[in-house]
């Protein structure tokens, strides 16, 4: 039995494309894995009458780990969010984005080196709307006192296990007194077990501007979950886009590692894709298993070839296809 | 002279027929998942919580509840104010609850999420 089983979900659009780009990738590190493949998304409701069959849920449940191409979520109307749906059920509570500057893609700033930390299952994500009259919409913003404590230990822990010096809340609590209050509060709360950390907050309009004008005053942020999805995209996009903006959603027994992009269906089946970002959700899934040195393998390969700048995909100012740069990366690994 | 109202000069939407169709009843326990007996002609749909179904179907066990639940309840017939009111009423007797939401329908379209 393979050391590590680990459930695959390609997809949809570019993600069965990117997701095969990224496996061999992975297995050239030649850690043992079992990849079990599995649906999710529009083309699985398609076959099998929902985004997410009871198969893939089961596999998940066993495995305890997987690794998932982008999906696409209808707008407005439609059907749920398999994303939302999956952390929901699992409890990945923890959504990590890291926004490192890649030096091959030129940007007006020195240094970005942003973890971000957004809770993940509650504030207005919960899915409580109404229409409580004709002409009026409601959406609950639910914040909850073991939910906003259990995102700031995560969120401290991690960042300290990582040499982070310094943390910070990003809130609203001067409008929202009450629930974001209680998530400043809770933060707060835990940073006093941190002493060693450097620990503060900070509004989000006004961090929104920094970020954009000076976003290497940055470490660690902490963040409700609507803020968080937000700024975490917008620091995806000071470092090159969302094309190099890998995601881990984490809970205490379960994780899933993906891209935050979407499934790019015009572009499917052309291979022409920056599979980067869910490569690095790779590296980050890697390293959560354990295997750092098959994770710091492919961040040198990645970062060989992009300082090369040889075989870039579109989006990075290349012309090579989703293989080509897959396949590159092989090659610098095993120059390393 | 004519008269006028703050409201007078907003954007108004198109009207569409609205139709009582259950009610969203958050309860506080900290006895878990609640159970509910059956209630005249409400019917209970699902139960979720921190937005997250718990009842029925699949629940992590790792799942992290809070003492509050939004409870759905389906009519099973036509039902009026009164009727909620009832249902509140007898529901009260065992459950303590935060809040209960109308759920309506306008025209063909639900005007209320499911949980996740």
């Amino acid at each position: 039995m393979a050391k590590h089983v680990i459930t695959m979900l390609p997809g949809e659009g570019t993600g069965p494309e990117i997701c095969e780009a990224v496996r061999a990738v992975i297995d050239h590190t030649g850690v043992d894995i079992t990849w079990e493949y599995e649906d999710i998304g529009l083309d699985c409701l398609k076959e099998h009458g929902t985004l997410l069959p009871e198969k893939t849920i089961k596999s998940i449940a066993k495995n305890k780990i997987a690794i998932k191409g982008p999906t696409t979520t209808p707008i407005g109307t439609g059907h749920k969010s398999a994303n939302v749906t999956l952390r929901k059920m699992f409890d990945l509570y923890a959504n990590v984005r890291p926004a490192k500057l890649i030096p091959v893609l030129k940007r007006p700033w020195d240094k970005i080196d942003i973890l971000s930390f957004r809770e993940n299952t509650e504030d207005s994500y919960a899915a409580i709307e109404h229409m409580v009259s004709d002409e009026v919409a409601q959406c609950l913003k639910v914040i909850t006192w073991p939910g906003s404590v259990r995102i700031a230990e995560f969120a401290f822990k991690w960042a300290k296990a990582n040499g982070r010096k310094k943390i910070q809340c990003v809130h609203k609590a001067n409008i929202m007194k009450m629930t974001d209050g209680l998530f400043l509060e809770a933060f707060r709360e835990v940073a006093k077990k941190y002493p060693e950390m450097e620990s503060g907050d900070i509004i989000v309009d006004n961090c929104s501007m920094q970020l954009v004008r000076n976003p290497g005053q940055f470490d660690c942020l902490v963040l409700p979950n609507l803020y968080g999805d937000i700024l975490s995209d917008l620091c995806a996009g000071l470092v090159g886009g969302l094309g190099f903006a890998p995601g881990a959603n984490i809970g205490d027994n379960c994780a899933i590692f993906e891209a935050v992009h979407g499934s790019a269906p015009k572009y499917a089946g052309m291979k022409k894709v920056n599979p980067s970002a869910v490569l690095l959700s790779g590296v980050m899934m890697l390293k959560w298993l354990g295997e750092t040195k098959a994770a710091e393998r492919i961040e040198k390969g990645v970062d060989k070839v992009l300082a090369e700048g040889k075989h870039l995909t579109y989006d990075a100012g290349g012309t090579a296809s989703t293989d080509e740069y897959a396949q590159a990366i092989i090659r610098a690994m095993d120059t390393l | 002279m004519s008269t006028t109202t703050a409201t007078s000069g907003r954007a108004r939407r198109p009207k569409k027929p609205i139709t009582l169709v259950g009610v969203d009843v958050y309860v506080i326990t900290e006895d878990g998942i609640p159970k509910f007996d059956e209630y005249g002609p409400f019917k209970i749909e699902f139960i979720s919580n921190r937005g997250t179904k718990v009842w029925p179907g699949y629940v992590s066990p790792d799942l992290m509840l809070v003492n509050w639940y939004r409870c759905r309840f389906n009519a099973t017939r036509p039902v009026t104010d009164k009727d909620v009111d009832a249902f509140v009423g007898e529901l009260g007797k065992k459950h303590q609850w935060s809040a209960v939401q109308k759920l309506w329908n306008y025209g063909d379209e639900a005007g209320f999420s499911k949980a996740y």
